[in-house]
């Protein structure tokens, strides 16, 4: 016990929970509406492609000694950059979708690779590609939680404010129109907050795994629950219990974080549906029996 | 156009589609305050088009729509729409008082809450479908033809002038068909009711004018009735008829030549 104790007093642990902490709400609000809208690829596309704008910005480091760019701001403008195109008017009414989102996907991929590629190591600090990828929850940085506070700030003001628009958007975008909701723009925004979610989680669980917070946690509640705003409460504080557990399994056996975190959230979502199927198919047929 | 209360929908020569794709041509129709107005026709043969282009959901490529006097966009407010059943994801986490509170979106604008008239509206709205006991359900624990009627609620959240109605029985079974119609009788009091359907069964003993569409609009000289000439074109293909309108059977030869026919009724 004292041990748990000591180890919630080292600083960087204390960031490793409130980025938890953070990472749990963007992904609990904005996963439950890309899970019901089933947009959940267009979002790994976003997630994806912010692997260049990282690159990019260790690049612009390199070259250009911008040392105040960091790494999540090159994110944050990819994401927000893959938004837009996928927002377009004329690649909405032109291309498919889910070709607009591979390519935007491997091309972020790509140029991510590129561009650190072109960063000499041993002139400016690069955090490990695969920590990029996968997560490394333990290098967050104070001014990362700054970042991403404000985000999850944004992301709440705006999902609060258009939320009856955005239940409406996602229930059905015929009616949506008919109501007089401006469908094109609000798209966009939906896919700004994800864009912003995503850089969220970036440090969490890596750019690969964003997919994992969006989907599962919303997943989850959405097992357990008939209304968006209780799934999007439900899927916070599940992705909240469920990313302590995971970090605190990974401080106690050395494992990767971000992995660890996802593989928790999968094992549960397993037993949930699990626990789901009995509930509806066996309890209550030995129920009707008796 | 001055605008006339007693015309409910106008609509002038019109063509309209997709892109360079014309779904439907030379439309001319009127549709007046209090009709309950049918219109059949194949699947794929507009009808649906027809009542997006009403809604001011796809361009107008030729001719014109007036509600009440106004174009598409902004007389869409007097316009309740039901559309499509079998469109919606029933697992979709969301209650029937919510759904039908999206009714008031039209008129609540930006603002984020829903204000007490709103709910009011609301509660109104499922009070005349009979489902104010089932507000607090998720839409997924619903018969077909309750989902049915709480998408008719949320049209009628917004206290329309006229409904139009996309299939409304589809997926619904006979009894329940019968209660919906008797309803819509019931409300065409007060609403102009128009609604599409292929089941023409049905439909002709509950309205009081009627239309084909098969790209054009077929209507009969005395459009209180559905002529077996009208269901031909329309269908283009001969059509057995056993229908409360229709006195008795009809099966006729015809040829396959597609006849462009439109008049003004």
């Amino acid at each position: 016990m004292d041990s748990l104790i000591e180890l919630f007093l080292l600083p960087f642990v204390q960031r490793m929970f409130i980025a938890g902490l953070l990472a749990s709400i963007a992904c609990g609000v904005i996963g439950s509406l890309i899970v019901v809208k089933r947009v959940v690829f267009l979002s790994g596309g976003i997630a994806h492609a912010t692997f260049g704008g990282i690159g990019l910005a260790y690049y612009l480091q390199y070259t250009m000694s911008w040392m105040w760019l960091d790494p999540l701001v090159g994110a944050l403008i990819f994401a927000v950059l893959t938004a837009g195109i996928m927002s377009l008017p004329i690649v909405k009414s032109r291309l498919r979708e889910d070709s607009t989102i591979g390519v935007l996907w491997v091309i972020g991929m790509a140029l991510g690779v590129l561009f650190l590629n072109g960063v000499d190591r041993s002139e400016i600090i690069v955090q490990d590609p695969v920590s990029i990828l996968f997560g490394n929850i333990l290098l967050i940085q104070f001014s990362d939680l700054v970042l991403m506070g404000g985000l999850v700030i944004a992301i709440l003001l705006i999902s609060i404010f258009l939320f009856k628009d955005l239940q409406i958007l996602t229930f059905d975008e015929e009616f949506a129109r008919i109501s007089g909701i401006q469908v094109p723009l609000l798209n966009f925004v939906l896919l700004l907050l994800v864009a912003f979610t995503t850089v969220v989680l970036i440090k969490v669980v890596g750019v690969v795994l964003v997919i994992a917070m969006l989907t599962i946690p919303a997943s989850i509640s959405g097992l357990f629950t008939k209304d968006l705003k209780q799934m999007m409460m439900f899927a916070v504080g599940i992705g909240l219990i469920i990313n302590i557990a995971g970090l605190l399994l990974s401080l106690w056996y050395n494992l990767p974080p971000g992995s660890t975190i996802v593989l928790s959230l999968g094992i549960v979502f397993l037993l949930a549906l699990i626990g789901k199927f009995l509930v509806q198919h066996v309890f209550s047929k030995t129920l009707s029996i008796t | 156009m001055a605008p006339n209360s007693n015309v409910a929908i106008d609509i002038k020569n019109l063509s309209a589609g997709y892109d360079a794709e014309t779904i439907i041509e030379h439309v001319n129709l009127q549709i007046n305050h209090k009709d309950f107005f049918g219109i059949i026709g194949p699947n794929g043969g507009g009808k649906s088009t027809l009542l997006k282009a009403i809604l001011g959901l796809i361009p107008i490529q030729k001719g014109s729509i007036h509600i009440f006097g106004k174009p598409p966009e902004r007389g869409r407010k007097y316009v309740g729409y039901v559309p499509q059943y079998a469109e919606f994801d029933k697992h979709f986490p969301i209650s029937v008082w919510d759904v039908v509170l999206m009714g008031r979106r039209a008129m609540r604008g930006m603002s984020p809450w829903y204000s007490q008239k709103d709910k009011k509206a609301a509660e109104n709205a499922l009070k005349k479908v009979e489902l104010l006991d089932c507000k607090q359900r998720h839409i997924s624990e619903l018969s077909g033809g309750q989902r049915q009627r709480v998408f008719i609620a949320r049209a009628l959240a917004a206290n329309p002038r006229v409904l139009l109605l996309d299939e409304p029985t589809a997926s619904v079974d006979k009894d329940m068909q019968e209660t919906i119609y008797q309803f819509l009788q019931e409300i065409n009091k007060e609403i102009t009711i128009v609604l599409v359907t292929h089941d023409i069964g049905v439909l002709s003993s509950y309205v009081n004018r009627v239309s084909c569409m098969n790209r054009y609009l077929f209507t009969h000289d005395d459009d209180r009735y559905i002529s077996p000439e009208m269901i031909e074109k329309a269908y283009s293909c001969p059509v057995e008829l056993i229908a409360h309108g229709v006195p008795h059977r009809v099966l006729v030869d015809h040829d396959h030549k597609k006849k462009k026919r439109t008049e003004e009724s």
